[in-house]
């Protein structure tokens, strides 16, 4: 390989052997692709014509006036699929029908990255399997019936916690069994080149959100919130703003049912750096190195370890990581629903439950929330808490 | 672990996993093996995320974890086991994480006091081994790192040239469990290791037979057994493992006397 993957002393490329080779082909293979007009005028065609972007940029209205600032909606929402994530899937199944890759392999946590990459699948003609853990199988049904409808294979995972982490681990061993296979990771994580390859991609969002910011209110907002699994809506949004000083960057990580429960899925503020799926950052870890469960109401936060860009910035203070938890999220995913008839998906309601939570102190500010996803595979959960209340 | 591979036997190099069935279990095994003559025993440490690991080998990490194992309580065993006088080279393979988690250097001089004789690390490639292989080296243990079938000849020759002892090579491409038939191909890609390799070979994933053994042993020093015998072992419960063990080992060995 070229490169060492390091953002600072994070990233890197711990994976098995057999996996370096398709490795070190896949960071060639992307690093063509991004000097290549060609490819990029054809990623840029299908995100336009295909996918529906760019993506609106929407001042609440009510929402606003409520928490007494200025609420700006990044909408990936709107994006082709109901999130930010086919903005990965197409361009890595593109780059893989460059690199003459005849079949996909991807794993899923709340089923958005495995509709993603069933619909580039189907759009260029890929075989494609999908690992997902039982347990958001059962969580996230409608996307499980998505999936099989856009013609994939879905493998669920019983093992361990049978959430995201599962499954990454069995789509790694499907890889390392059929290295002619591209295994398409779903978010800014895992080993080199994964984590600068998946920002890239997202990187679109914050681009088009900086320039439309500027164009519609003028100047820059003062704060960026996302909400952070993998982190790859988040980093897709920061990347367009880490260069502006003045904005502050807040990342919003799952805190459950709180952080002092251990029920949660906060790295930064319960976990230590480790090394977890081929990357070296943050992660929820005992002393013996062992990796712990997690909970979130969120199937796509539900995940021990963070991106390594993350845990770079957050060590640079370029960005911070703040906590909301399952209760507060929800109440966010309903009152984004009532005040602006958008029903916001529960990871990007983190992002907006922080934002309610913080308000009093925000008072005047202009703040840019990305609104990764739309929540309609949400409302099983929803409901069924609800039931509990 | 040098001194053993410097003369020219070829052996049967068993892996188990450190405390399923009961640390208890795992150290009588051990002396089972010793008596047995395994020429190298490789002494997993459980993880909760085996991403190179097969079903079997998944499900004898966590009845381990279950059962409490740590990486100090692994090595406390081993500590017992040399007390007991068994001088059968031992290497420690571990996921980087609980190895990391501890410092590799002091990871490293746990596994030397403890009487082990070798770091295996299979999600560390050698891009990321050098801290490892360092720590190694100073505690007086033998870094050892990978070949794959998917690895060039250069990644081939710096993986050896980085390891001490053997080299650890992939008969197939794959997770642990699944078996490798030893076709031309296999034989042909363990040739080419062979004339890269300037120290001795020793192969695994998927040898569960005498006759793979014999077929592993052509061109490689060492036949790592790892889930054939760990499936036997769960099988046959705490009292019955040391005397599985044994049994196995010795029907394995046929395939290197042959």
């Amino acid at each position: 390989m070229k490169g060492d993957g390091r953002f600072g002393e994070f990233g890197g490329v711990f994976a098995p052997e057999t996996l370096m080779a398709p490795l070190g082909n896949l960071e060639e293979a992307w690093m063509n692709a991004r000097k290549d007009s060609t490819f990029q005028d054809e990623l840029a065609a299908l995100l336009r014509d295909y996918a529906g972007r760019p993506t609106p940029l929407t001042l609440t209205g009510r929402m606003s006036k409520e928490l007494g600032l200025e609420l700006w909606l990044k909408r990936e929402d709107l994006l082709h699929t109901g999130a930010h994530k086919l903005n990965n899937t197409l361009g890595q199944c593109l780059l893989a029908k460059k690199m003459g890759k005849t079949r996909i392999l991807a794993e899923t946590g709340a089923g958005q990255h495995g509709v993603a990459t069933a619909t580039a699948c189907a759009l260029l003609d890929l075989e494609c399997v999908v690992y997902m853990g039982e347990v958001d199988a059962a969580r996230q049904k409608l996307n499980l019936l998505r999936m099989g409808l856009l013609g994939a294979r879905v493998e669920t995972v019983s093992h361990g916690q049978a959430t995201l982490k599962d499954a990454i681990n069995e789509a790694l061993r499907a890889w390392v069994t059929d290295p002619d296979a591209h295994y398409l990771l779903g978010s800014a994580l895992g080993p080199h080149p994964f984590p600068s390859m998946v920002a890239e991609f997202q990187s679109v969002i914050g681009t088009e959100a900086r320039a439309q910011f500027q164009d519609q209110a003028g100047g820059l907002p003062d704060l960026v919130v996302a909400c952070v699994g993998g982190g790859s809506n988040s980093i897709g949004i920061f990347r367009g703003f880490v260069d502006d000083g003045q904005v502050e960057l807040v990342g919003v990580e799952a805190g459950g049912e709180g952080v002092e429960t251990g029920r949660h899925a906060a790295r930064f503020s319960g976990g230590s750096p480790g090394i977890l799926h081929g990357c070296f950052s943050y992660l929820l870890q005992d002393e013996d190195g062992q990796v712990l469960p997690t909970h979130s109401v969120s199937a796509g936060l539900d995940y021990p370890a963070v991106g390594p860009e993350h845990a770079w910035l957050e060590g640079l203070g370029r960005s911070r990581y703040e906590t909301a938890g399952d209760a507060e999220a929800l109440d966010a995913f309903h009152s984004l629903s009532r005040l602006e008839g958008i029903l916001p998906a529960l990871e990007s309601s983190h992002a907006l439950a922080w934002v309610r939570r913080e308000s009093a102190s925000l008072t005047g500010k202009r703040v840019l929330v990305n609104l990764s996803g739309r929540g309609d595979k949400d409302l099983d959960t929803v409901l069924a808490e609800e039931g509990k209340k | 672990m040098q001194t053993l591979l410097e003369e020219d036997a070829r052996g049967v190099a068993p892996y188990l996993t450190a405390g399923d069935g009961g640390l208890e279990t795992t150290l009588a095994v051990l002396e089972a093996l010793d008596a047995g003559g395994a020429s190298c025993i490789e002494l997993g440490i459980p993880f909760s995320d085996p991403i190179a690991d097969g079903p079997v080998l998944q499900a004898a990490s966590q009845r381990a974890l279950d059962a409490g194992t740590t990486l100090s309580a692994a090595l406390e065993m081993l500590a017992e086991f040399r007390s007991r006088g068994c001088t059968v080279p031992v290497a420690i393979m571990s996921y980087a994480n609980p190895l990391h988690a501890r410092g590799w250097a002091g990871a490293a001089r746990a596994v030397a006091d403890a009487g082990g004789d070798a770091l295996i690390v299979p999600d560390l490639p050698v891009e990321e081994g050098s801290a490892m292989a360092a720590a190694a080296g100073e505690a007086g243990l033998c870094p050892i790192f990978f070949a794959s079938p998917t690895s060039g000849d250069e990644r081939i020759s710096r993986a050896a040239s980085e390891s001490r002892g053997f080299l650890y090579v992939v008969g197939r491409t794959g997770i642990t469990g699944a078996r490798t038939s030893f076709d031309e191909g296999v034989q042909s890609f363990l040739k080419r290791a062979e004339s890269l390799s300037s120290i001795p070979l020793g192969v695994g994933f998927g040898i569960s037979t005498c006759d793979d053994v014999r077929e592993a042993v052509r061109h490689a020093r060492l036949a790592i057994v790892g889930t054939a015998l760990v499936q036997r072992l769960h099988e046959a419960g705490p009292d019955g493992a040391n005397e599985a063990a044994s049994l196995f080992l010795a029907e394995l060995m046929t395939g290197v006397a042959a």
